[in-house]
């Protein structure tokens, strides 16, 4: 039955794929790179007071659930492509600026003095030595970003997103159970296959002296 | 050279150093010493200027940091702190490398300088592809020193840069850094709250207390004409027994009042020299007057009749080692006097335990 579906509604559903992946990555790449230029701005030297703070907040407003999220977007700017884009970057530019930050804060104090001792410029030591340690801690944050986003445009469709969340709402609707799991199979498999790609290519960014095992 | 003039650094209303005025000279180790919160830390990182002072100012040969770059002036000063200090993401080679990088030098001329440096703090090149946390404590602060060496600074700056190592890794990287130093001849500025390492080390001591220099001499005349009580404090009731550090082995050596015979000498021969000398033991060297050990003599239990015996395993002094070592090794072994050996292996003399006491109980030296 289910396979009959897919043949049936080949098209359809590669159309919603492709919104999807659309959906998630317009609000990851926006939500990754702004968080990121964020949280670089709130651990300046001087600045980290911000940093805590931003901190503190992002760290309770990662408890708030995605559909909240959804539906106040909802009321403040309405429905479509759009306003379910705006969500997906409201709720997943929280782990993005919760570990960027964190990690650029919990870098060794003696490490930059170090850094600057020897004549690091600020913008070397935060490109050469702040981000680099970083690293680990920034990519877990994108990786969760991209993980949630992947779930959420799944909710997104509830005010017009478009997307797989479409087809998994239809078959609740029309109480037709195979069309729901279809939708919520792919959706997995998506987020599974982003999963082991941000983990690939972290694993080529992270710099081998973080992570080496001691002898 | 470094002067400090009239330097003043307040932090809010605390005055962490005070009107500081002082000369540190060029190609000598000088050592900052005092308590915590003595202003010795802040001095020294206002002459990189990663602490910028309140007022006075600061003069390397002359001219003022302060009409320098801030950036261009660290690139020029070597800076060793903690061990913490290394890049933990880079390897030996990239954290080595850093200065010269900052300098756009060539990568051929990098990778050359990298072996000659990694050579002189005595690690092996293949060490160049680890990373600090391959590495051990000692290690580390070789790699920091080679680091801080790199683009050939006149000045090195060092803030407490031994002071996370045991203390028996320390004193293999104090002996390193000396011979490093008599190599290199850089003028150096150390902060430390060890006064041990500073009579090693140092060629001036320079004593702060709440900001204010209270004593900047050479390290003898610290030892034997402290300035005040605060200073005779901070150098402890045994400073006597601290001063043996500067003292060599090789100016105490006794020539005479034993006896020397060649190994290969009879039995019955080293017998009578001993006996007729009225000794109880002969130093015992090779044709080429190589030290080989010891012949003493012993009474055997049953007939009483003297026996000679050998003992290769005499613990020697080297020449050019300190009185103080001297004069542990032999309180720790019980002898009262001790071979001393040239780095040749050969027999020079003896120390007597007697000379070092009369050492010790001779306060204006």
């Amino acid at each position: 039955m289910m396979l009959d579906y897919i043949i049936n509604n080949q098209e359809e559903i590669i159309r919603m794929v492709l919104q999807h992946l659309f959906l998630f990555s317009v609000s990851t790449l926006i939500a990754v790179v702004a968080g990121i230029i964020i949280s670089i701005f709130v651990t300046l030297d001087g600045y980290e007071k911000f940093g805590q703070v931003l901190l503190t907040i992002s760290g309770m407003a990662q408890a708030v659930p995605s559909i909240a999220v959804v539906a106040l977007v909802f009321i403040f700017v309405g429905i479509g492509m759009k306003p379910a884009i705006i969500a997906l970057i409201i709720y997943s530019i929280v782990p993005v600026i919760f570990n960027t930050s964190s990690g650029l804060l919990s870098v060794n104090a003696k490490t930059i003095e170090a850094a600057r001792g020897i004549g690091f410029t600020n913008n070397q030591i935060l490109w050469k030595i702040k981000m680099p340690i970083a690293s680990p801690v920034i990519i877990a944050g994108i990786r969760s970003a991209a993980t949630i986003n992947i779930g959420t445009a799944t909710i997104a469709s509830l005010i017009g997103g478009g997307g797989l969340g479409d087809l998994i709402f239809i078959g609740i609707k029309l109480q037709k159970h195979h069309i729901t799991i279809i939708g919520a199979l792919l959706t997995a498999l998506i987020a599974v296959i982003i999963d082991m790609l941000i983990q690939a290519a972290g694993k080529k960014t992270i710099p081998r002296g973080l992570t080496i095992v001691t002898k | 050279m470094i002067e400090l003039k009239n330097l003043t650094k307040k932090f809010g209303k605390k005055i962490a150093v005070n009107n500081l005025n002082m000369t540190m000279e060029k190609n000598r180790i000088t050592m900052l010493i005092g308590p915590s919160g003595c202003g010795k830390t802040t001095t020294l990182k206002m002459i990189n200027r990663l602490i910028e002072s309140t007022e006075g100012d600061i003069k390397i040969d002359g001219e003022s940091i302060y009409s320098l770059d801030a950036v261009e002036l660290r690139r020029s000063i070597g800076y060793v702190i903690q061990e913490t200090g290394l890049f933990p993401h880079m390897n030996v080679f990239d954290n080595i490398a850093a200065v010269p990088r900052l300098l756009s030098w060539n990568e051929k001329k990098i990778k050359i300088r990298v072996e000659e440096l990694l050579d002189l703090v005595t690690l092996n090149s293949s060490y160049m592809y680890k990373y600090p946390l391959q590495l051990s404590g000692g290690e580390r602060q070789r790699v920091g020193l080679a680091r801080a060496l790199a683009a050939d600074p006149e000045i090195l700056l060092m803030d407490e840069p031994f002071g996370a190592i045991d203390p028996i890794n320390r004193a293999k990287l104090h002996d390193s850094f000396v011979s490093i130093q008599e190599k290199l001849k850089k003028t150096i500025v150390f902060v430390t709250h060890d006064i041990n390492e500073a009579i090693k080390l140092g060629d001036k001591i320079a004593i702060l207390n709440n900001g204010h220099l209270v004593q900047h001499d050479n390290v003898n005349n610290i030892l034997y004409e402290p300035e005040n009580e605060f200073v005779e404090k901070l150098l402890g009731h045994d400073r006597n027994i601290k001063a043996l550090v500067l003292k060599k082995n090789k100016d105490y050596i006794q020539k005479d009042g034993f006896l020397v015979v060649k190994r290969g000498e009879k039995p019955e021969k080293v017998l009578e020299l001993i006996t007729s000398a009225g000794k109880k033991s002969a130093v015992a060297v090779d044709s080429e007057g190589k030290y080989e050990g010891e012949f003493f003599t012993r009474k055997s239990k049953r007939s009483q009749e003297l026996r000679l015996d050998f003992n290769d395993e005499v613990v020697s002094l080297e020449k050019n080692g300190n009185l103080q070592e001297t004069f542990s090794l032999m309180i720790e072994t019980g002898e009262s006097t001790m071979p001393v050996i040239s780095d040749k292996n050969k027999f020079e003399g003896i120390i007597n335990l007697n000379d070092i006491f009369s050492e010790l109980g001779n306060e204006d030296k």
